[in-house]
């Protein structure tokens, strides 16, 4: 049957990006994430900005699909925007009777709008260029260290798996319960919030008997085919880091001293970059 | 459907069945809490993000009271709901544990039944609140934030998640 | 009141990388008191058309008039049109919920608003309609049913809604023999009895060919093939290349032609194809066979 929902935002692709070990993608993702909030001037967004932009290009997915994240925190930006414009100290622009917008503050909601879209769309990337499964291996080999404070990772990796490998059914199931109940005049769509969460019932009581009856049967065969939890096993597809893993994280590195050592670059720069400036302004 | 918790023993041979509750089984019933975690926040589509959480899907932290099962489910199906979203490593990390522990303190006070959906509205007010005045900047609303993540959990958790409990509760043979 | 779709198209996933043409222009007209068939193989789009029948599903550009009313124009209260249109899914099952039978089929009569002395007239009707003893179903809870009788609570939820058009997407999937036939009796009685328009999505010939009076083949997402189940079933080729089987005596006389036999009719029925068959074999031997 047809679904009309696939879950995740995985956009099929070959590109250097989507090739990469998930593992790495996700510590380059937190990296990039760490780095945005140590940046400490309009510089640092510049090269932010560009190391993102590079690594867009390279992974070929549209532009569109990166900004489809930004529409669901719409309203945060705004918030950020809004908040920073207003409370924040210093020379004044506009005052409207007891609030007022700075300089300061105009600055600060753009670079703080700024580092929450670069965020988004970092993350976005994750997601867009990583299947799911290849998501949930990385994470359990990520995890496995934690095994030693007591944190049973591969249980908790089993169970993603099977969740993972059960959403669609379930939610085919879902799918089928609302519009079996829609059929039968349950309305989901308008009405008070009371009458609303009502309807919840019978979607709920069937998606629950459905899906624990699909619990039992599973863990009968996997008991049939004497599964016994963790130790030993091993995956049809063990990841491997490559070359290009290596590329790319030694790619964050610099990505990562370039934010941190940058009013350091900055200022040893300026001099050249000064004369520079000067010189062209002269030959204009 | 019928589950046969006894095994037998077959006298006489060497082979003997255990009689343990099964570790598989808690681990089916915990993927399919978090399968369905991620169904309902996909298909009933989230009332939004942000300063006023109110996700149908959190009406789903009452589940510990009827499962221990529930715990890891529900950690796992917040991994993954964030995993697959567009908000990404941030909310992965601070949501899913938010939802660890919240579990764990729902499960702790399951012989009070009206106190289970509490623990979500705390935990989650107390974490997401200040990881959202973080992301948008220092800009001293902190416990604006905390406050209106947790007014908007009140809704979800306490709401629909008694409601959840008052249904399922008629049907708890569906959790054996 | 009569069913006229026209154009209708769907796309799943528009914008996505997933992209896929579920409807592709369909048309289709069913008059009223009109018993029709809709065959065709997996994924050719029968279940998407149905869904869009009571608006649970919306098309992408097309129309649908149910009676003189435009469903796809905007304003169209839904709660009218699910008042007139049931629908029964694909194993059906998976929508009981409540606690006991009665108030799983009186599920659909209150949320049209009916009262609740007259639901219980209904829940009554529709139980004796299905075959399900009032008084020994009722008050149990529909978990404890077997597949067939969840299935028979399943639909009197449906026909409890007293539909105009009565729309069954394979209602005998997955069912033992005897449960099949008696859902196939539940519809003649339906049919007899009612006169409201009935459409069955089904991948039993047989039942198609003795119960429809006009039968709609969709292949890919199109109507390529509709008429009497008579015209239908005697083009046994085509309707093998589209990946579908013919009522089981249309199927035996398609053979014997395949061997050579000239036989110029198509029967629906066994005892049809009993007939033609001693008719051809009379004049073939010229032999006079008991009768």
């Amino acid at each position: 049957m047809i679904r009309d929902i696939t879950i995740g935002q995985y956009y099929p692709g070959e590109s250097w990006v989507h090739k990469l070990d998930p593992r790495l993608k996700i510590i380059v993702t937190l990296v990039f994430i760490v780095a945005l909030f140590l940046v400490k001037d309009f510089v640092g967004y510049i090269v932010a900005v560009a190391a993102l932009g590079i690594v867009i290009g390279v992974s070929k997915v549209p532009l569109r699909f990166m900004l489809r994240g930004l529409k669901a925190i719409f309203i945060i930006i705004i918030f950020t925007f809004v908040l920073n414009m207003f409370m924040t100290g210093g020379t004044e622009m506009i005052r409207l009777g007891p609030i007022a917008i700075t300089y300061e503050g105009l600055y600060r909601a753009f670079f703080m709008g700024l580092r929450l879209v670069l965020l988004i769309i970092g993350s976005s990337l994750l997601t867009l260029t990583t299947k799911p499964v290849k998501l949930t291996d990385g994470m359990e080999s990520l995890l496995g260290p934690f095994k030693a404070i007591g944190l049973p990772a591969h249980e908790l990796a089993m169970m993603m798996t099977i969740a993972l490998r059960f959403i669609p059914t379930l939610l085919e199931e879902t799918d089928k319960i609302m519009k079996a109940q829609m059929a039968r005049g349950a309305d989901f769509e308008s009405g008070s919030v009371f009458r609303r969460a009502k309807n919840m019932i019978p979607i709920l009581v069937p998606l629950f008997v459905s899906a624990f009856r699909i619990a039992q049967d599973l863990a009968m065969a996997m008991e049939a085919r004497c599964y016994r939890g963790g130790e030993g096993r091993t995956k049809l597809h063990e990841l491997k880091f490559k070359k290009r893993d290596l590329a790319a994280a030694l790619l964050t590195c610099l990505f990562l001293a370039l934010i941190i050592q940058e009013q350091n670059i900055m200022a040893a720069l300026m001099p050249t970059l000064a004369s520079l400036a000067s010189n062209l302004a002269g030959a204009l | 459907m019928e589950y046969n918790k006894d095994y037998h023993t077959i006298s006489g041979s060497r082979l003997k069945f255990s009689k343990k509750p099964s570790k598989v089984r808690f681990a089916a019933h915990a993927a399919m809490i978090a399968a369905v975690y991620v169904a309902v926040t996909y298909l009933i589509a989230p009332l939004g993000f942000g300063p006023v959480q109110a996700r149908v899907a959190e009406a789903l932290t009452v589940l510990p009271y009827f499962t221990p099962a529930a715990v890891p489910g529900l950690f796992v199906g917040c991994l993954i709901s964030n995993m697959i979203s567009p908000y990404g490593l941030v909310d992965l990390i601070c949501g899913s544990l938010a939802t660890l522990i919240a579990a764990i303190c729902s499960y702790g006070l399951r012989r009070w039944k009206w106190l289970v959906p509490l623990p979500p509205i705390i935990v989650n007010a107390l974490i997401i609140g200040p990881m959202l005045a973080y992301l948008t900047g220092e800009h001293g609303m902190f416990w604006w934030f905390v406050l209106s993540v947790g007014i908007g959990q009140v809704g979800s958790c306490y709401g629909l998640g008694c409601l959840v409990i008052i249904t399922l509760e008629k049907y708890d043979w569906i959790f054996e | 009141m009569s069913i006229v779709v026209k154009d209708l198209v769907h796309t799943y996933g528009a914008g996505t990388p997933y992209e896929s043409l579920a409807l592709d222009k369909v048309n289709m007209e069913v008059a009223d008191g009109e018993f029709a068939g809709l065959i065709g193989h997996t994924g050719s789009g029968k279940s998407t058309l149905v869904q869009h029948l009571n608006g649970i599903l919306k098309p992408d550009s097309g129309q649908i008039f149910i009676g003189d009313v435009d469903i796809t124009a905007k304003g169209v209260k839904l709660t009218e049109i699910r008042r007139k249109i049931g629908l029964l899914f694909q194993y059906p099952e998976y929508q009981l919920f409540e606690e006991t039978v009665y108030k799983d089929v009186a599920f659909g009569p209150l949320n049209l608003g009916i009262s609740e002395e007259e639901a219980e007239q209904r829940v009554r009707d529709a139980l004796s309609t299905v075959g399900l003893d009032f008084g020994k179903f009722a008050e149990r809870s529909p978990f404890e049913l077997s597949g067939g009788q969840k299935r028979k609570a399943a639909i009197a939820g449906v026909i409890a809604m007293k539909p105009e058009v009565l729309i069954l997407d394979e209602p005998t999937a997955g069912l033992d023999p005897k449960s099949q036939a008696d859902i196939f009796d539940m519809m003649a009685r339906i049919r007899a009895e009612e006169r409201i328009i009935l459409i069955l999505i089904s991948h039993n010939m047989g039942d198609v060919a003795r119960v429809c009076d006009k039968v709609f083949v969709m292949e890919n997402g199109r109507i390529v093939l509709e008429g009497p189940p008579s015209e239908v079933f005697s083009q046994g080729e085509l309707l093998k290349s589209k990946g579908l089987g013919l009522p089981p005596a249309a199927e035996m006389i398609h053979m014997m032609r395949e061997s050579g036999a000239e036989l110029p009719e198509t029967p629906l029925t066994v005892d049809a194809a009993v007939d033609i068959i001693d008719e051809y074999l009379l004049k073939k031997h010229d032999r006079s066979l008991a009768h």
